[in-house]
């Protein structure tokens, strides 16, 4: 594992986190009252590091991966209140972005905070390094961390993936969103050039362009300009595919999504989500759809291009031996709350949450549904308008009234492992649960 | 199959279709009655109505009937018509650009209106705008044409006197020469742009009557066609990749929506035909709507066989035109089958 605490780096303070969820609480309004579908969820992602997020269908993992993007079902969603912060990267000056030790070999570096170019003040925390607030942010600013700094996967690609456009179509869009320059670059425009080759291939590289804007383009004194562009376009679409392991990807290029297979667009789409060399990819279930087989070597390929660009993850899943297999560090969610979070060897080695004991306990069988792995006795509880209590009331085995009446707060019982439960946070006291007693 | 390959091989069935379809009118308006009943009077004598029976071969065959009727229509005969007094193939081309012009321009009315209404709507789900454009789209399916006709009518023509009746002015469209036929085109032709405003003039509110319905149709199919994809997973999909709304809606969810709409368009056209029927009487428009009224009253058969032989080769082309706009949206219709 990278050592997190101490980055070499060019700002004052380096952080070591990419990204923080404080206080995420998200609310669905329903007939019988709000639902409290993301309560209070905090958590930190470092840099460079995969972050699990595990739990049972309807906790909140994919709203809460969501809120990265601002990618929230808003409405009918409403966000109570929370933060979501972002610390971009740039090129790393030092090798500009080759790799070197400065940069810990990933090219890349903290952004610099704007308002005292890196130096420290009060709007980044002293830490140096732009701090973005993407839950406030406004369109046109989140739109260029959309797909460039921070990318997403789905759970499944048969569905993300628009039926009616070719991988080529829509992977270049990617690229025309958020590398206009270098494209333009490619067809022999400078940022300078200001002349109507220069306007229309610059429509053309950013989606503006309009079917006056084709038809000009296509008569000769254009055409040479654009079609070195679209072959600028074409190389860097089949260079993200290759990246996937996809064989032949001038060939997949032309093909429409039903012509592949679902391991493919698989690929497909994690091509398109890196295409950009994002600091952060939310990755929602990547596998779940997939079979078995295929399963294992999409997910040893997100393993390996992470490893290769030290790009963040936050690795979404309900499978706890799918997060061991790839994560450093694991969030347990149960019924809208993070319960434990903690490193992936502590968390398994000494599970510390009775939900968590009890999901590793429950080994899945093969009459497990897909996206339920649960043995224990009981069903996610509602979550209207829920009391102040620790949401496993009525399934925990060693439940007390304390639990009925409060809500156990998250807190760290070891170095890098915390956990939300009465069990440590009120230990000793009179009418504290304890794991030696069995209460049901 | 190559897209091409696909519509040669729908343009060479065609004609057999053309010929069936031909087939069943002739044979439907046989069983309606003798084509002759229009042509006789009480004053003729017997040899006389022998004279006309030969005349129409009705001492042959239905099957050799149908060769010697299906002969002169290959030669541009189509017949006598007893409502106009004239031959069928002088006086159709007439109406029909009449009726062409109406129903063309409806349809453009219909098109644009319809796709913009409804993308605006779907965009807009359940807000102040939708509930507007839901009350337009009801309205509009529901009003019979007639009833809408004259609504616009008493308003406009008959209170306000701001529009005219009829299809132009016969002393401005005098001055143009007739090409197409079509008044606005022809006033173009001729750079003449007051006959052209003339003609505009007199079309906008037939048009929009007869429109009025398809629009409604088109924008309710391409709402909820567009609130569908908006849900799907690739909506956000894109999003996520930093496009901006305006291209998500342009791009990815309106044009999948319009795969579902593109059908109901192709009908509703079909359909804009037969509505001239009722337009073209009450705004006195001259074409081929109030002719076949009168026709089938009168039991002028020459003149109906014409007229239902060209719907349904306009019905059938429409429809080839559908499928192929249908095939280039959706790559995954796998042609010919
Ligand atoms: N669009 C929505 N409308 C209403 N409620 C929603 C919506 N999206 C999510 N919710 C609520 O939020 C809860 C959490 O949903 P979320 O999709 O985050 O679950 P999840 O943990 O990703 O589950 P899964 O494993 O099934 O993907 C759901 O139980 C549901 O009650
Ligand atoms: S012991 Fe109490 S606080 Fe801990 S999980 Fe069980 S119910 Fe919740
Ligand atoms: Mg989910
Ligand atoms: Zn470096
Ligand atoms: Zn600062």
């Amino acid at each position: 594992m990278l050592d997190m605490t101490n980055r070499p780096s060019g700002l004052a303070n380096s952080p070591a986190t990419i990204a923080s969820v404080r206080d995420l609480t998200v609310h669905f309004p329903s007939k019988r009252g709000m639902v409290h579908a993301v309560d209070r969820v905090s958590f930190e992602i470092r840099d460079g590091e995969t972050l699990g997020l595990v739990g049972e269908t309807g906790c909140g993992k994919s709203v809460t991966g969501r809120s990265f993007l601002q990618l929230l079902p808003i409405p009918p969603g409403i966000l109570a209140q929370g933060t979501v912060t972002f610390h971009p990267h740039a090129r790393c000056g030092a090798c500009a972005g080759t790799g070197c030790d400065a940069c810990n070999s990933t090219g890349r570096r903290p952004a610099a905070c704007p308002s005292c170019t890196g130096a420290g003040c009060a709007q980044c925390n002293g830490s140096g390094a732009e701090t973005v607030e993407l839950l406030r942010l406004p369109e046109d600013r989140i739109r260029r961390i959309r797909g460039d700094r921070i990318a997403m996967i789905f759970q499944d690609p048969g569905k993300a993936l628009n039926p009616t456009l070719t991988i080529g179509d829509q992977l270049s869009e990617v690229f025309l969103q958020h590398r206009t320059e270098e494209l333009l670059d490619a067809a022999g425009i400078g940022p300078e050039d200001r002349g109507l080759a220069a306007r229309l291939l610059g429509r053309l590289a950013s989606q503006r362009n309009g079917s006056i804007d084709n038809l000009l383009l296509s008569l000769p004194p254009l055409r040479g300009k654009r079609n070195l562009l679209l072959d600028a376009l074409r190389n860097n679409v089949a260079a993200a595919l290759a990246e996937t392991q996809i064989a032949n990807p001038y060939q997949i290029i032309d093909r429409y999504p039903h012509e592949l297979s679902g391991g493919m667009r698989q690929r497909v789409m994690i091509a398109q989500a890196l295409a950009c060399n994002p600091d952060l990819l939310i990755a929602d279930e990547p596998t779940t759809a997939l079979d078995v087989t295929v399963q294992a070597r999409i997910l040893e390929l997100i393993k390996d291009l992470q490893k290769r660009r030290q790009t963040s993850v936050l690795y979404i899943s309900h499978d706890l031996s799918l997060v061991r297999r790839i994560c450093d560090r694991v969030a347990v969610m149960y019924a809208g709350r993070v319960v434990e979070i903690g490193r992936t060897d502590r968390i398994f080695r000494n599970p510390s949450h009775p939900y968590t004991r009890g999901l590793l306990h429950a080994v899945p069988t093969a009459a497990t549904k897909r996206g339920q792995l649960m043995a224990i006795k009981g069903t996610v509880p509602e979550l209207v308008d829920p009391p102040p209590s620790c949401r496993f009331v009525g399934r925990c085995p060693h439940e007390k009234a304390l639990c009925r009446s409060k809500n156990p707060e998250l807190a760290q019982i070891s170095d890098e492992h915390s956990v939300s439960c009465f069990i440590h946070d009120a230990a000793g006291a009179a009418d504290a649960p304890s794991f030696d007693e069995k209460t049901q | 199959m190559q897209l091409r390959d696909y519509v040669i091989r729908r343009l060479l069935v065609l004609p057999f279709l053309i010929i069936g379809v031909s087939m069943i009118v002739f044979a439907l308006t046989r069983v309606g009655g003798s084509p002759i009943g229009i042509y006789l009077s009480h004053e003729m004598t017997p040899a006389q109505v022998a004279e006309i029976e030969a005349r129409f071969h009705l001492d042959k065959s239905l099957p050799v009937q149908y060769f010697y009727w299906a002969r002169g229509v290959l030669q541009g005969d189509f017949g006598w018509s007893g409502v106009s007094v004239a031959p069928v193939a002088e006086v159709f081309p007439k109406k029909l650009a009449a009726t062409l012009e109406l129903s063309v321009a409806s349809g453009i009315v219909a098109v644009v209106m319809g796709l913009w209404l409804g993308t605006y709507a779907g965009a807009r789900r359940n807000r102040p705008a939708d509930h507007i454009t839901r009350v337009v789209a009801v309205t509009g399916a529901s009003m019979p044409n007639f009833w809408l006709a004259i609504l616009l009518l008493i308003i406009f023509w008959a209170q306000l006197g701001w529009m005219p009746i009829g299809r132009s002015t016969p002393e401005i469209i005098a001055l143009v020469p007739t090409r197409t036929g079509l008044y606005t085109i022809d006033a173009l032709l001729a750079g003449n742009l007051v006959a052209f405003g003339d003609a505009l003039w007199h079309l906008i509110l037939p048009a929009i009557t007869l429109g009025y319905g398809a629009t409604a149709i088109i924008a309710r199919m391409m709402r909820s066609a567009l609130v569908e994809e908006l849900q799907l997973d690739y909506v956000d999909a894109a999003r996520a990749k930093g496009l901006p709304e305006r291209l998500v809606l342009k791009k990815h969810a309106r044009r999948n929506a319009l795969i579902p709409t593109v059908t109901v368009i192709g009908l509703t056209f079909g359909f804009l035909l037969q509505g001239t029927v009722s337009v073209e009487i009450i705004f006195r428009w001259p074409g081929i709507g109030k002719w076949m009224a009168d026709s089938v009253l009168r039991g002028d058969q020459a003149t109906l066989m014409t007229y239902v032989l060209f719907t349904s080769i306009v019905f059938l082309v429409l429809n080839l035109i559908v499928d192929v706009i249908y095939a280039n949206l959706d790559r995954r219709v796998e042609l010919g089958k």
